[in-house]
């Protein structure tokens, strides 16, 4: 084997060398020839000249020789299709062969090479092995499905293999099982839609038997296609999670993992007062904490996975804190994950324990974990409110260490606890001012400005302070300088009198002398703020803030869902779904956890592709017309009627979806909508057509600041990709939560909306009508006092035309959105509508209407103390009364 | 799925490379070994990204094992496969090492294509491979019992070659056709990992084992062997212990090959062990250990001159007077800035020196008997020591081994072959328990 040592390869010397060996008659020299061809291809060579040779060795009954061959065959095949159909005899006599061995050799080999032309001469033989007796054929031709569909899928479904294939569930050899649901779940990714992986009761329970009988391996395909089923009822998954359960204790850890995802997931769906349900939950703790007694990269694994858990369902292991106690000799990334957890499930109950480990890891050597370390106590005061004071103290005794990073990382977290709890630990101001000097991070001198800036009226020298960071004011980096600005201008709103100068000086620097456009827009905002108007300023400035609670750093609600049903897999090392990192049509179905046991009962089987639908966006398959309409999809439809027809007579009116983006602007896509309000709840509703010739994905949607802040309440959820010529019906349901900006027009709406090819932006304009609250019945009693303190010059008129209904029937109308009638008069034939609108911001608005028998135009008085809606308001009577 | 799967030498030399998918190109080695060697400290390694393509990989003897995948596939059951996958190299080689994998490429490629097809995992048991598997096994070096070169279980030479022969254990499995070179030789290790703190006042903080049975077959026919552990172990937090000083474990998990009709009343483990290594069962005891830490430690830390620091640590071995700590270290960490360490040891076979770039100095005592108690003084030198440098001295995290001894008291009784076993067998027990993380806080 002197070959793979030697350094110098002389091609033509060396491979005329074996080519005479191939030919040897000698069946050992040949062998040895064919080792030393597949040694060099190993290290990169290119024996690809020796094809003939090699393929000539193949027919042998050498079973070894043979397996060299067949090696080689595979690396190769691709840059030389002609020869290898050369090969295709000897494979389609060996599919033949009496010995099992060489059959599944043949038909393994055959799918591995990855030629067309080969695909032809491979069916045959595939559909023999696939019924052959030997059970070990049979896995191997299961495989070989798969790998026959990755090369043309279209020959696989033309020729039959799937059905075969899905008979093969039911084989007697559990290895055949496993290799035929790993084969079609594989082939059931790229068809998102087709229902080739028919999980229903039988199959599962068959599935379930062969998870007893199979390899460690098996298993996990098994556990892996069991995780994609939904049981139709609490009962259901009950019994699968008892026969799962025993997997738990399986020394494979892959195996464990599967196990947990499946139980995890099924227990959405039991019922939480089930005495079945707290059993489960204390036997999911002692394999998880196991898990940690593997090899560091083990370790981290399950600690990435059980970071997940503990956010899903922290009561699993919430007595097992110690186990994540750091060993001195962890790696890192080890110690940074344990201490993540420690912090999830710190408690009241444990918090003591684990301070007094926190102090002992922030005197550690490593520089990043003492770093985190001090994090994490400040994480603690911030999420158990009764440990802040011991926090806080310990937090001291680290400043005193004068460690220099030590000390900054305390200054930085003892900032966060005076913002959660503001008023309270003032008294430690004093020493961290000592320590003023030791600070070179940017991180550390912003969160120390910004103290001496919030309690510059504590701080006997805090204009001291601050000035002698203003003298390297242009060395700082824009992080310090934007602190250091308000900081000061803080100042001198609190102690105007002594500050002036100071306040100049920095205003001068931030809006003269400075490049950075942040800081001089600043500037010039607090100039402004302070020259024209001192107490606006004040306002402004000092402001109260909204408090920062612990939640910050938890994984969003539905990612974290998402994650929960990948458990085991790389999303939940990365923490991010599958469809991030692979590309492809594979792994961009979301998997969304079941619904809990009673809303389930809704779905039939056949409807769970519903499912994410009946979770997120549950109106998704609604039609954009009257909310209170007959929807599609049976139960769900039904669900819907129910809640639109109680208290709502007519229904609100929903304008039909008009074009908002043009194809021609967005490379393909056009999106038409409309918005509606349902049982309180605000709607947008878009059709999203791809009018281009490739697939989009990855949609998502943003708006602008709006006068009313609208913000989506979620992300879109377009579950499948929009493949050209498709439309898809999304219904986004949006919150009032989002920053406020006054639009011109006032109800314009900026949008982006993003897929996988650009961002696309446009406006629409909603009707206000969106934003009347259905609470919005004004006392009758104070109606007219009311409608007097308004001034008249905000009063309106309006005339609206052409309107024939009675004024019974207009009020109804109105009243379906949200425009109540609170008091009616007739005064010589005219009858007079009192009317109230609430706005979901709190505005009220009060009209008057006046409908004369007989006469088809209306007139429309508003009152209201934002005049500028009154415009508005009309809009949507008119909108409302004409449709 | 897995895509590809290589093995590198340590110099990132192409030992193996076997692609299952034919998604990825043969680059991703060399982008692989760019990306681990460029690792920096705090990023993990276990798994990496490049583009679309999903790097987790395992080290063990010295190389890379690799899976590479463009899905979204279970990272655990990949590590485990790699994890496997070298035990089986080990078994059919004799060793893991560049040479052996070099040496017998064609016998892993020939496994590989058995373990794994179009990515799906298929079996990893000897047992099974056995039928499929053709090529001998070429053997790095002539087996000799008397080769110590090769060390094992114990890491002490003095104490393995009285014990076992534990080079023994390091022959290829597979000699079954030829020759009958190698013994019916079955070995049984009980090993276990102990990690304690002792906090500052000498409280026991924490202490956990974590155990496992492992066995090592040369058997050539596979037969059921009964494994008996002690009669009263009991398992599980719950159990009350009675007035024997019964053995008690936590939790425990068994190979899938176990069979345990006898374990709930009998304690005894019934397996037809693979040839090859496996571990038939792994334990864990946590907080209650049945017996003293092996090492108590009274340290004194005192600021002497101006800039100089005295560590005064007595060591006590807890131990029972007939057993002995091998290889005991200790690592004290120092204050940032020293320059110079001197000390007075007991004993001249003991080793001190100071570390400055680890911040740390270590000390060294090769044997340390049961019962015994030793003492050390350091003086270090730190220029510009202030008071609070003292903190920065601890915690003390020591390691070592334990040879014939269990610290949770485990033992087997007995261990029978079936009597079909033809042939005269010979059967090893040996127990060791190894420091997995040993701190005391000053």
């Amino acid at each position: 084997l002197k070959v793979i040592n030697c350094c110098v390869w002389d091609p033509s010397g060396e491979i005329f060398e074996l080519k005479a060996e191939l030919n040897s008659d000698k069946k050992e020299k040949k062998k040895e020839a064919v080792k030393k061809v597949i040694a060099s291809m190993t290290v990169g060579k290119d024996v690809s000249a020796l094809f003939p040779d090699v393929v000539n060795c193949m027919q042998t009954d050498n079973l070894e020789l043979k397996k060299l061959v067949y090696l080689y065959l595979m690396n190769y095949a691709k840059s030389q299709p002609d020869m290898a159909i050369m090969a295709v005899n000897t494979f389609v006599k060996d599919c033949e062969d009496p010995n099992p061995l060489i059959r599944a050799l043949a038909v393994r080999t055959m799918g591995c090479i990855r030629v067309d032309k080969i695909t032809e001469y491979l069916c045959e033989p595939l559909r023999k092995c696939l019924k052959d007796e030997d059970p070990y054929v049979r896995k191997t031709a299961a495989v070989c499905v798969a790998k026959l569909h990755d090369i043309n899928a279209q020959l696989v479904e033309d020729q039959g293999f799937l059905d075969t294939l899905k008979d093969l569930i039911s084989d007697s050899n559990p290895m055949v099982v496993a290799n035929a649901v790993a084969a079609l779940s594989e082939i059931a990714e790229s068809h998102p839609n087709s229902n080739l992986l028919d999980l229903n009761p039988q199959t599962i329970n068959k599935l379930l038997t062969a998870l007893n009988e199979c390899t460690e391996w098996g298993q996990i395909f098994i556990l892996d296609c069991l995780a994609n089923y939904m049981p139709c009822d609490d009962r259901e998954s009950q019994s699968i999670c008892e026969r799962v359960t025993p997997r738990l204790s399986h020394a494979n850890s892959a195996v464990v993992l599967s196990a947990v995802k499946v139980l995890m997931k099924f227990m959405e769906m039991l019922p939480k007062d089930l005495d079945y349900y707290g059993t489960l939950l204390k036997k999911l703790a002692p394999p998880l904490v196991t898990l940690l007694s593997a090899e560091a990269e083990l370790q981290y694994v399950a600690l990435r996975n059980i970071n997940l858990i503990v956010q899903k369902r922290p009561e699993i292991l919430k007595h097992e804190m110690k186990v994540f106690f750091v060993k001195y000799n962890d790696p890192i990334y080890v110690k940074l994950e344990k201490l993540d957890i420690m912090i999830r499930l710190a408690s009241q109950a444990n918090i003591a324990q684990v301070l007094a480990e926190l102090k002992e890891y922030a005197t550690e050597v490593d520089v990043d974990f003492v770093r985190k370390a001090v994090r994490a106590i400040g994480r603690c005061a911030i999420k158990v409110e009764q440990s802040a004071e011991r926090c806080v103290s310990t937090l001291l005794d680290l400043i005193q260490t004068k460690v220099n990073y030590v000390v900054q990382e305390a200054i930085v977290v003892i900032k966060d606890i005076f913002r959660k709890y503001p008023n309270k630990y003032e008294s430690v101001i004093a020493t961290l001012c000592e320590n003023l000097d030791s600070l070179d991070e940017p991180e550390a001198r912003a969160a120390m400005i910004w103290i001496v800036g919030e309690y510059a009226e504590r701080i006997d020298n805090a204009d001291e302070l601050l000035e002698s960071f203003l003298e390297g004011f242009h060395d700082e980096s824009a992080q310090v300088q934007l602190q250091l600005l308000t900081a000061i201008v803080k100042l001198f709103l609190k102690k105007p009198t002594e500050t002036q100068e100071l306040v100049q000086q920095v205003l001068s620097l931030a809006t003269q002398d400075s490049d950075n456009p942040d800081l001089r827009d600043r500037g010039y905002i607090y100039w402004r703020l302070l020259s024209t108007d001192p107490v606006a300023a004040k306002e402004v400035v000092l402001a109260e803030k909204p408090l920062i609670s612990e939640e910050t750093d938890l994984i969003e609600p539905t990612l974290l869902e998402e994650l929960i049903c990948h458990i085991g897999t790389l999303a939940s090392v990365y923490h991010k779904p599958p469809s991030a990192f692979v590309e492809g049509s594979r792994g961009v179905q979301h998997k969304r956890l079941p619904a809990r046991a009673g809303s389930c009962l809704l779905y039939s089987p056949a409807a769970s592709h519903f499912m994410g639908a009946g979770l997120g966006v549950a109106p998704a398959a609604m039609p954009a017309s009257l909310g209170g309409a007959p929807a599609v999809g049976g139960g769900l439809g039904d669900l819907f009627d129910l809640g639109g027809g109680v208290g709502m007579p007519t229904g609100s009116y929903v304008a039909p979806k008009t074009v908002w983006l043009l194809a021609i602007k967005a490379k393909g896509l056009e999106i038409s909508g409309t918005f509606a309000r349902r049982g309180g709840i605000i709607q947008m509703d878009l059709s999203l057509t791809n009018k281009a010739m490739s697939v989009m994905t990855d949609f998502a949607v943003q708006f602008n600041r709006n006068s009313f802040g609208l913000a989506p309440a979620g992300p879109m959820q377009v579950l499948t990709p929009l493949s050209p010529n498709q439309t898809i019906d999304v219904s986004l349901p949006l919150s009032m939560s989002g920053p406020v900006m006054k639009m011109e027009p006032l109800n314009n709406l900026q949008v982006a909306v993003k897929n996988n090819i650009d961002v696309f932006y446009f406006s629409c304009q909603y009707p206000l009508s969106l934003l009347f609250v259905e609470d919005g019945r004004f006392y009758r009693q104070v109606f007219l006092a009311t409608w007097k303190d308004i001034p008249n010059d905000s009063e309106a008129q309006f005339q609206i035309k052409d309107i024939h209904l009675n004024s019974d029937v207009a009020s109804n109308k109105l009243q379906g959105s949200n425009i109540f009638t609170i008091a009616k008069r007739t005064v010589e034939g005219q009858d007079m509508l009192y009317q109230s609108i609430k706005l979901t911001n709190g505005i009220w608005v009060l009209a008057e209407m006046r409908i004369q028998t007989g006469n088809p135009n209306y007139t429309l008085s508003i009152k209201c103390r934002a005049p500028e809606v009154c415009q508005f308001v009309y809009q949507c009577y008119e909108l409302v009364l004409k449709n | 799925m897995i895509s590809q799967i290589f093995i590198l030498s340590s110099k990132g030399d192409h030992l193996i490379y076997k692609d299952f998918r034919g998604e990825a190109s043969k680059d991703s080695i060399n982008v692989f070994y760019e990306m681990v060697t460029a690792l920096s400290g705090d990023q993990t390694p276990v798994v990496m990204s490049h583009k679309d393509l999903h790097f987790i990989h395992v080290r063990q003897g010295g190389l890379y094992w690799v899976a590479s995948t463009k899905t979204n596939p279970s990272p655990f059951t990949i590590i485990e496969f790699l994890n496997r996958l070298a035990a089986l190299t080990k078994d059919y080689c004799g060793s893991l090492s560049e040479k052996s994998v070099r040496m017998n490429f064609a016998l892993i490629y020939e496994l590989l294509d058995e373990m794994v097809d179009f990515g799906y995992i298929q079996t990893t048991s000897t047992d099974i491979l056995k039928n499929f598997i053709q090529t001998e096994a070429v053997s790095s070096k002539p087996f000799s019992l008397f080769d110590l070169s090769n060390v094992g279980l114990f890491g002490a030479e003095t104490q393995q070659s009285k014990v076992a022969p534990s080079v023994a254990a390091s022959r290829p499995i597979m000699s079954s056709r030829g020759e009958q070179s190698g013994k019916n030789e079955i070995f049984v290790d009980v090993i276990e990992r102990l990690s304690v703190v002792i906090g500052s006042k000498g409280v026991l903080m924490k202490s956990d084992i974590q155990g496992e049975i492992r066995i090592k077959c040369f058997l050539p026919t596979s037969s059921e062997m009964r494994i008996g552990l002690n009669e009263e172990l009991s398992i599980g937090k719950s159990q009350q212990k009675g007035y024997s000083s019964a053995v008690r474990v936590d939790e425990c998990r068994f190979h899938q090959a176990v069979k345990l009709d006898e374990f709930d009343t009998f304690r005894i483990l019934k397996v037809c062990p693979s040839q090859g290594e496996q571990t038939v069962m792994q334990y864990q005891l946590c907080d209650e250990l049945p017996c003293a830490p092996p090492f108590q430690l009274f340290p004194s830390v005192q600021k002497d001159y101006v800039n100089r620091v005295l560590i005064f640590l007595k060591l006590r071995c807890d131990l029972p007077p007939k057993s002995t700590a091998l290889n005991v270290s200790i690592t004290v960490p120092v204050p940032k800035g020293s320059v110079s360490m001197s000390q007075e040891l007991s004993s001249p076979d003991q080793t001190a020196e100071l570390q400055p770039k680890n911040k740390a100095l270590l000390w060294e005592i090769p044997r340390f008997p049961g019962g015994a108690q030793l003492s050390a003084l350091f003086k270090v030198d730190v220029p510009g020591l202030s008071s609070a440098s003292l903190l920065e001295v601890g915690p003390v995290s020591m390691s070592f081994e334990l040879a014939k001894q269990t610290c949770s008291g485990l033992q087997i009784r007995f261990l029978r072959l079936a009597p079909t076993q033809t042939g005269l067998s010979q059967r090893w027990v040996r127990y060791v328990t190894h420091s997995d993380s040993y701190t005391i806080r000053i």
